[in-house]
């Protein structure tokens, strides 16, 4: 056989050989998603609410780009909202003034392609591993959640369950990282060299204006006992709707923290279906930090160190980092009716 | 008298009546623009404008709703400028000061029917912060035809100002 002849061939082998790495750039996802599904795929489904807008007609920011501290110090006051990055020692703020127009920031950090996305209706922030795919706004809801969508396969995902409910990805998780919802005061001086969000985003918008409400102090909106918008699955009277939670998922269920007792405990012990969690509070920027913990190691709080990446030390070194977030407990309640609900106030002695 | 004419000469035809259409309906304008987020406080109390986004001109965010293309200081306010939504506003402002003057006397139809474009403009943009301040659950029910009601509003305004115009040119001849 000639060598052209053989052209074709080689062509089709060398096609099948690049598969791999063309579904490897697309939307990086778990088959097996790490969090509990209270609901099936087809219930979700029906679940979803347009929220208004279009598809799109929320912008994500897919050209970001990023500025000094001191350049954000003229535009942000210490105690607005911001959302942090810490990866592979690059640190970055994303302000929440600036999310709540766009909800998604298409980034790359670190040469590592990823989605910073929050909702506003939700309280929730979110980061995932995104590979060649950018995130968009869908115009839908779940639950008041902000369902985002992968524009290289078009599959829905709600933002707080992190599985894609409908497309070719569904029933697949995303590749989840942990963001930190604190304050600008609180990150600058956890990571001074921080780089943030600027205001050129490539669209036009009052950055200086929160059509929900604020933050500093809550108001509007994000007031803890003001309703909600749209219908959920679930409904938890457990907490006022909008008071703030800190939450993770694992395979076998949901555990939430409610912020007073996070404020008020160093470390939370919990048990989660049939093994053992950590969350070590963080007083510096107002968070917490979630492990499995399955032998019950003792943590020292005394030894515990808080850096740019996090806790470190007095016992963590062995432990797996679990991501988690915070969210509107209403939203939390309807995503996880099953999650166990620690520092409520039907729970204090 | 055409009907063009007609309509120009009963809007605009008195200088009393020039000013009055045209001070209502850059209130309105003005008031349609701050209810779909266009105009804002958060000014930092000087005068100051950029248009850096004028590719966006005809980009729309929703259903006859615009992306801004510049951004304009002025004292406390700041406004986020898109062309069409602010041609949009003065249009419905017009149309709101002509429906409610002219329409009850000389038009048929009546005042509400008269003005419903407008009112149905309003509350395409008004509606949802209502909501959001009420914290209503009706809101997921009706948040999803709000968008329409800006195209509605706009259609409705060019039928009921070609009829009016037709009937004061029958009426003038």
């Amino acid at each position: 056989m000639s060598r052209w002849r053989l052209f074709p061939l080689l062509l089709c082998v060398g096609w099948l050989g690049l598969l791999p790495v063309a579904a490897g750039a697309s939307l990086p996802t778990l088959e097996a998603p790490t969090v509990p599904l209270a609901y099936s795929l087809q219930e979700f489904r029906q679940a979803v609410r347009s929220g208004g807008p279009g598809k799109d007609g929320i912008p994500s920011i897919d050209r970001p780009r990023f500025q000094s501290v001191a350049a954000a110090d003229a535009l942000l006051a210490a105690n607005d909202r911001i959302i942090g990055l810490y990866l592979d020692g690059e640190a970055r703020a994303y302000p929440q003034r600036i999310l709540v127009w766009h909800e998604i920031v298409n980034d790359s950090v670190a040469g590592r392609p990823l989605s910073i996305t929050y909702c506003p209706l939700t309280g929730s922030a979110l980061g995932f591993h995104r590979g060649d795919a950018e995130l968009g706004v869908s115009g839908r809801l779940v639950n008041s959640n902000l369902v985002m969508y992968d524009r290289i396969t078009g599959s829905e995902v709600p933002q707080m369950l992190g599985v894609a409910i409908d497309g070719p990805l569904a029933g697949q998780g995303l590749d989840e990282l942990r963001v930190v919802w604190t304050t600008w005061g609180a990150w600058k001086a956890r990571h001074p060299d921080t780089r943030v969000l600027s205001r050129e985003t490539g669209h036009v918008r009052n950055y200086r204006r929160d059509p929900y409400g604020g933050y500093a102090p809550r108001r509007g909106y994000y007031r803890p006992q003001s309703g909600r918008l749209f219908p959920v699955m679930a409904e938890s009277r457990r907490l006022p709707p909008k008071a703030s939670v800190l939450g993770f998922r694992t395979r076998q269920g949901a555990a939430a923290v409610t912020r007073e007792a996070l404020r008020r405990e160093a470390v939370i012990e919990l048990a989660l279906g049939d093994s053992h969690y950590t969350v070590i509070r963080d007083a510096g920027l107002d968070t917490g930090w979630v492990f499995h913990n399955p032998r019950r190691v003792a943590i020292r709080v005394d030894e515990l160190t808080f850096g740019p990446a996090g806790v470190s030390g007095g016992g963590t070194e062995a432990l797996e980092p679990i991501n988690a977030f915070e969210a509107m407990w209403f939203a939390w309640a309807a995503f996880y009716p099953e999650t166990l609900l620690y520092g409520a106030p039907e729970d204090a002695p | 008298m055409t009907a063009l004419a007609a309509l120009r000469d009963a809007l605009v035809g008195r200088p009393r009546d020039a000013a009055l259409v045209g001070g209502v309906g850059l209130a309105y304008a003005g008031l349609y623009l701050w209810v779909i987020g266009d105009l804002g406080p958060g000014g930092g109390g000087g005068l100051a404008a950029r248009f850096p986004a004028w590719e966006r001109v005809w980009q729309a965010r929703g259903p006859l709703y615009f992306e801004p293309v510049g951004l304009i200081e002025a004292g406390p306010w700041i406004w986020t400028f898109s062309p069409l939504n602010t041609l949009l506003g003065l249009v419905l402002g017009w149309r709101l000061r002509h429906g409610t003057r002219h329409c009850p006397w000389r038009a048929p139809g009546g005042p509400l029917l008269a003005a419903l474009p407008a009112l149905l403009a309003g509350g395409a943009c008004c509606a949802p912060m209502v909501l959001i301040w009420l914290g209503l659950p009706l809101a997921g029910v009706l948040i999803p035809v709000l968008p329409w009601l800006l195209p509605l509003a706009a259609l409705l305004l060019l039928a009921s100002l070609g009829m009016l115009a037709r009937r004061l040119a029958a009426s003038t001849s």
